[in-house]
């Protein structure tokens, strides 16, 4: 009750504390910088990032694009990223496919699939992650020896690694060709999100999306042809050549074994949601839509599945995000993601800062373009007015 | 009216509505007991009767949002089985407003408007989309086609449920208490909407407390209490000279005051 009455005034202590904040912060980063400024001197440590430019002198055991010992850092870290990409993008897919199966059959009438779905999620959600990959691992290096080879259409499997019939042309061609499909499709993306924001008429909008798919599938096709030595065959089919496999696209263990693990643990959280989302959409749209006369394919596929993927998306955002930074536990079993190579980089060269910037700028960057392009597709199919799922 | 082509094999002279001796339960509640009812083409029927009495459930019988445990239900001759088919056939004719509208909230009205006439009807969207603008005209909103539902109040959103039912140009519309959730100043745009719609002749079956309207366009109205119809006569003899004790105290509950 004492005391200058602008001390008790809401607005001037939320501005106070703010900027005491603030200045707090700053001060700490300042201070932590300088000194292992410092430090690093006295020991002899140079900082800066020179060394990105020098060659790493250690092999990289899986680069979707050819590496060597004498190239540098900076592109085995590029590699690495890639690697990370690479993996989060099968993950993330592999887990929303599977994650819908499971989400479906527990929100489904069958009490036998809504078990089955049950038991899934109970055994891969309760169990660490890393055991889950430990277990596939030891399952791949489980698999008989190169002779005895299991075949399967044209691909096979044994316990070197996974081998798949693979197209004739380089990994720059393949990157190429993946590269322009990809441009394609998020051009597409880009495209049909932008359709609520400035209410241009929708069918136009749809066909210059169908136009950059298909433009991004023809260039992929035309750089193919193009990287495409004439006096190759077109494919190349495994086979087994005296003790080891001959041709065909390898894929190593520990690759299919994080793959696996992502897919099948991201599924049991992705099934959740996607149950949840399900358990949101009002029965009254349904039934409007049967009473409309409507297939149960056409109201599932027009009216359920949009509806409850609207409930699911802001959740699953999150859930992709934290995904993405569990392929980190690839290093476990030793897959060259962006992490492991951050890793043999510190070892070798003692760049750690350095290395851990990078690490957390590469995570940062992937996590946030990730949620940003989710967070405006999300704005983009958001229900308009203040009604939601509706009820009843 | 109908430049869609039919594919079903509705007998158009055959009573648009006839159930017989249809019978409901919820586990071991008796929710519709032995009801029987018959409307004819161009008949407009309004049902009324206590909550609970089992109003919903009859209509919803009618396109098989229930199913019922016995009894048969004919729709333009077409008796309703357990054969799937006979369920698409009768939906196709029969359109439904629901007390909560039950718009589609992800697409816009005049997508609401489209999306059975182009999946169902199999329909060109110029076609569909024509029609639609032509019944969104009928029920006074045509400039609200590129809005989304939850933008639109609750009778404008009644409304484009209407137009909804109606692109699919359905011989009968049965409406369960559509104005039940709306606001007074509201009730009267839906309701206009629903006596034009009578006077061009549509079968409709209709469940309403609104008694100005039953008075003012119903052929019949009925009474249900505990699963029954336990009344049904013209409306000038329904509110004039009730027979029964229980429609008397339920006029008296809902006219009263
Ligand atoms: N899905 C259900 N499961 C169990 N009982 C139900 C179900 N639907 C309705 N009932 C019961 O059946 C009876 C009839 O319900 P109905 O909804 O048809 O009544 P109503 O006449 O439409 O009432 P209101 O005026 O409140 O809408 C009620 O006692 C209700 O509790
Ligand atoms: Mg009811």
């Amino acid at each position: 009750m004492t005391g200058p009455s602008f001390l008790r005034s809401r607005a001037f202590r939320r501005v106070t504390l703010q900027a005491g904040f603030v200045a707090g912060l700053l001060l700490l980063v300042l201070a932590a910088t300088l000194t292992a400024r410092t430090n690093l001197a006295t020991q002899g440590l140079t900082s800066g990032f020179d060394f990105l430019w020098k060659s790493t002198g250690w092999e990289m055991n899986f680069s979707l694009l050819p590496t060597t010992t004498a190239d540098p850092y900076w592109w085995y870290l590029l590699m690495g990223l890639m690697n990370t990409l690479f993996m989060g993008t099968l993950g993330l897919a592999g887990a929303s496919v599977l994650g819908l199966v499971v989400g479906l059959m527990r929100s489904g009438r069958n009490p036998a699939a809504r078990l089955l779905g049950t038991i899934y999620i109970e055994i891969f959600r309760n169990l660490p992650l890393i055991l889950q990959l430990f277990f596939w691992y030891a399952m791949a290096n489980a698999l008989p020896a190169p002779r005895a080879s299991i075949a399967f259409g044209g691909a096979l499997i044994n316990a070197r690694g996974l081998y798949l019939p693979g197209l004739m042309v380089g990994p720059g061609t393949v990157a190429l060709a993946v590269l322009s499909g990809l441009v394609g499709l998020g051009l597409a993306i880009w495209v049909l999100t932008a359709r609520r924001f400035n209410r241009v008429e929708p069918r136009g909008q749809r066909r210059v999306a169908l136009l950059a798919v298909l433009a991004g599938l023809i260039g992929a096709g035309v750089f193919v042809v193009l990287g495409h030595d004439p006096a190759d065959a077109w494919v190349t089919l495994p086979a087994l050549q005296g003790l080891k496999i001959d041709g065909g696209f390898r894929i190593q263990p520990e690759f299919y074994a994080l793959a696996i693990a992502i897919t099948t643990y991201g599924a049991a959280y992705v099934g959740e949601i996607v149950r949840g989302g399900f358990k949101s959409v009002g029965r009254g749209q349904m039934e409007a839509a049967a009473a409309l006369g409507l297939s149960s394919w056409h109201i599932f596929t027009r009216v359920r599945l949009p509806l409850a993927f609207r409930a699911m998306l802001p959740i699953l955002i999150n859930q992709y995000v934290w995904l993405i930074k569990a392929t980190t536990l690839g290093i476990a079993v030793g897959f060259s993601d962006f992490f492991m190579v951050i890793a043999s980089s510190i070892n070798h060269s003692g760049q750690t800062f350095e290395f851990i910037g990078i690490l957390m700028a590469g995570f940062l960057l992937i996590n946030f373009s990730l949620a940003a392009v989710l967070n405006r597709l999300n704005r983009a199919i958001a229900l308009k007015g203040h009604q939601t799922t509706g009820s009843a | 009216m109908s430049a869609i082509a039919r594919t079903n094999v509705m007998d158009l002279t055959a009573p648009a509505i006839e159930i017989t001796d249809l019978n409901k339960y919820y586990g071991t509640f008796h929710a519709l007991r032995s009801i029987n009812l018959t409307v004819s083409k161009g008949e407009k029927v309004v049902v009324c009767g206590p909550s609970g009495s089992g109003k919903s459930t009859m209509i919803r019988c009618i396109n098989q949002l229930e199913e019922h445990d016995s009894g048969a239900i004919r729709v333009f001759g077409t008796q309703l089985d357990d054969n799937l088919g006979s369920i698409d056939e009768i939906r196709r004719e029969v359109g439904m407003v629901f007390q909560q509208f039950n718009l589609f909230p992800h697409m816009t009205v005049l997508e609401n408007c489209t999306l059975a006439p182009m999946l169902v009807r199999k329909i060109s969207r110029a076609e569909a989309e024509a029609t639609a603008m032509r019944y969104l005209e009928k029920v006074r909103i045509p400039d609200q086609a590129q809005k989304f539902p939850g933008q639109l109040s609750g009778g404008q959103q009644q409304r484009v449920a209407i137009a909804r039912a109606l692109c699919m140009q359905p011989e009968i519309l049965l409406f369960d208490e559509p104005t039940s959730a709306l606001d007074p100043e509201m009730i009267a745009e839906v309701l206009d909407v629903m006596v034009t719609l009578a006077q061009e002749g549509m079968t409709m079956v209709c469940v309403t407390h609104e008694m100005g309207f039953a008075r003012k366009v119903a052929d019949r109205v009925i009474f249900m209490d505990k699963g029954e119809i336990i009344e049904e006569a013209p409306p000038e003899e329904f509110f004039g000279q009730p027979k029964s004790d229980r429609t008397r105290l339920f006029l008296s509950q809902v006219l009263g005051h």
